[in-house]
């Protein structure tokens, strides 16, 4: 499992953060967390090999589609959870390179088929 | 009984019952809030511990320490039942941390029900009350889930041998049918204004006593008392007559009153037909037979004082075991209460005559339901048990047209005894005498003319039969011309 790459959760809200880190080692996944666009920066930059963003938007401002970009630039494959089932974020998800949007609150069997696809499994 | 049954710790749940819950089943218990839901899964714990089994009350919305606050102040050994709190701790609305990444059915169901799992095979209980089921709807993120969720988790429980009693805060808003189907029993509890009843609609492999039976929530706990089914006591007896003690009212009734039949005593207020039933009891007193008078008007004291009048030895009856006289206050309480105290009275000790004193108290205490289908099970249960029945039935008029009986309950009379005021001029003044007749006598015959009937101090003195007497079902009867005013 060591040689598996980190997925990174986004999010503003700690308890979202937390729920998700949970569910992701007991599906055995690795985790780092980011609760604020300070972090996501730092946790790119870091050592850690990330093989999966998932980006809660909740919260962000426009800010946060620039740091989508550059996961497209990295060719980092990312999700976007949106509040809402709305057009207009699938659209801009889509468009700032994220491979899906996903809604809250998330459907944990879909949500884990779109992880093992996206993490190449 | 062929069946193993599990105590509910409530003797009369267990009569509606047949006998008790069948062990190794789920049972529903409905009720809306202050139905008593609770207390009645105390009960059903505590004879558990009683009888040295493992029981486990788990809550997912009352806290346990509320709970066994409440049930120490209702006198149960809380101690020895183990609690599962799954109730929200406070913290849940202080802490800010909420979440909306997963639905609260994905996120809580897990815990929940892993924390039930654990508990359960930690304990190994043989009773498990859960209060309330309705509290994993919300667990469910659909109804399929749902049922299929407490379907399993009822097995689950089942497999281990437990019998579970669960509840449901059943509405109209949030119906709760799907639980209904998956039980094994249901017990509904009501609360009307007035009365809290109980009522079994559902008892797979076992027959149950249907209808609404009253129960009481006391500082005890929970009593149930099962409407009376008079086809389900018989008894042998010797149907021979009661006699009064009296000559004369013995040959008006061609020998007395038979056991096991209901004589109704009809007439005006103050013409003596309590008197003449306490008659029957002090003959009966003599012979060393018990009597117990139901006095839903009179207190007690002035029955006994008014019987010491009149030569009968109330005190001494009561004193020697052969009287009981009982006080029921109107409104006290329900006709199954009622009833429950009947048979407590007549099952422990020998009862010959039973004198319900009077029928409109009676109506009173059956708080407007139906009286005639009360009254008509109590006495016919009394008469199945040998016992001789006495009502009371004041008429409200002194005269005017004569009515056997007010509330159409002439039909559950074996025998009709009815008393009169009489009107006869002595000397050119008007005098009031009282006369007592038979109306029907269903097991003998009886005499057809009324007689005049006094009573002094040295007791109850019937005279000879009353002849010339014209129109006594009239206004005021009154004697011929062709009297000889021997009267």
């Amino acid at each position: 499992m060591k040689d598996k790459p980190f997925i990174l959760a986004v999010d503003h809200n700690r308890r979202n953060l937390e729920l998700l880190g949970q569910f992701l080692n007991k599906e055995g996944y690795q985790t780092i967390s980011a609760g604020s666009q300070e972090e996501f920066q730092q946790a790119l930059s870091g050592e850690t090999e990330i093989g999966l963003v998932l980006v809660d938007i909740s919260g962000f401002d426009r800010q946060i589609w620039d740091l989508c970009e550059k996961l497209r630039d990295d060719q980092i494959p990312f999700l976007v959870i949106s509040p809402k089932q709305s057009a207009a974020i699938q659209q801009e998800s889509i468009a700032h390179g994220a491979r899906s949007m996903v809604v809250k609150p998330l459907a944990i069997r879909e949500f884990l088929g779109m992880i093992r696809g996206l993490m190449g499994e | 009984m062929s069946q193993e049954r599990l105590l509910t710790g409530i003797s009369g749940l267990d009569e509606l019952l047949d006998g008790g819950l069948i062990p190794g089943r789920a049972y529903l218990v409905r009720g809306g809030p202050g139905s008593g839901k609770t207390t009645l899964g105390l009960h059903f714990l505590a004879i558990g511990v009683a009888n040295g089994e493992r029981t486990l009350y788990i809550t997912l919305g009352e806290p346990a320490e509320q709970i066994r606050s409440n049930a120490e102040a209702l006198g149960f050994d809380q101690k020895s039942i183990s609690f599962l709190d799954l109730s929200p701790t406070s913290e849940f609305f202080t802490d800010i941390q909420t979440y909306d990444i997963f639905s609260p059915a994905e996120v809580e169901r897990e815990p929940t029900t892993q924390k039930i799992i654990d508990e359960v095979k930690r304990l190994k209980p043989q009773r498990i009350f859960l209060d309330a089921m309705t509290q994993f709807r919300y667990l469910s993120t659909d109804t399929f889930q749902f049922r299929k969720q407490v379907l399993s988790f009822m097995r689950f429980l089942v497999e281990q041998k437990i019998t579970v009693l669960f509840t449901s805060e059943g509405s109209e808003a949030a119906p709760d049918d799907d639980l209904q189907f998956m039980s094994d029993g249901i017990i509904n509890l009501n609360y009307l204004p007035d009365k809290r009843t109980i009522r079994i609609t559902k008892f797979r492999g076992s027959g149950f006593q249907a209808g609404y039976h009253s129960i009481r929530l006391t500082s005890m706990g929970m009593e149930v008392f099962p409407r009376l089914q008079p086809g389900t006591y018989k008894k042998v007896f010797a149907p021979e007559s009661v006699s009064s003690g009296i000559a004369e009212l013995d040959q008006l009734l061609h020998g007395g009153l038979e056991r096991g039949t209901v004589t109704i005593m009809s007439g005006p207020s103050g013409v003596g037909k309590t008197t003449i039933g306490l008659q029957f009891m002090k003959e009966a007193a003599g012979r060393g037979e018990r009597s117990v008078v139901y006095s839903f008007e009179e207190e007690l004291e002035i029955i006994v004082r008014r019987c010491q009048n009149v030569n009968i030895p109330a005190q001494s009856m009561i004193e020697r075991g052969t009287l009981s006289l009982v006080k029921i206050e109107p409104l006290q309480f329900t006709p199954d209460e009622f009833a429950h105290l009947v048979r407590q009275q007549v099952e422990r000790q020998e009862t010959s005559i039973v004198m319900i004193d009077s029928v409109s108290g009676y109506r009173l205490a059956v708080r407007g339901e139906d009286l005639v289908s009360h009254l008509h099970s109590m006495c016919k249960y009394l008469a199945n048990m040998g016992i001789t029945v006495i009502l009371v039935n004041q008429t409200e008029a002194f005269g005017g047209e004569y009515r056997g009986s007010e509330y159409s309950i002439s039909y559950l009379a074996d025998n009709f005894i009815f008393m009169r005021y009489l009107e006869r001029n002595v000397d050119s003044k008007l005098e009031l005498r009282k006369a007592i007749g038979v109306l029907k006598k269903r097991l003998t015959d009886f005499e057809k003319s009324l007689r005049e009937i006094q009573i002094t101090r040295y007791g109850i003195k019937i005279g000879d039969p009353i002849s010339g007497l014209r129109g006594i079902f009239s206004d005021l009867p009154q004697l011929g011309k062709a009297t000889d005013g021997k009267l």
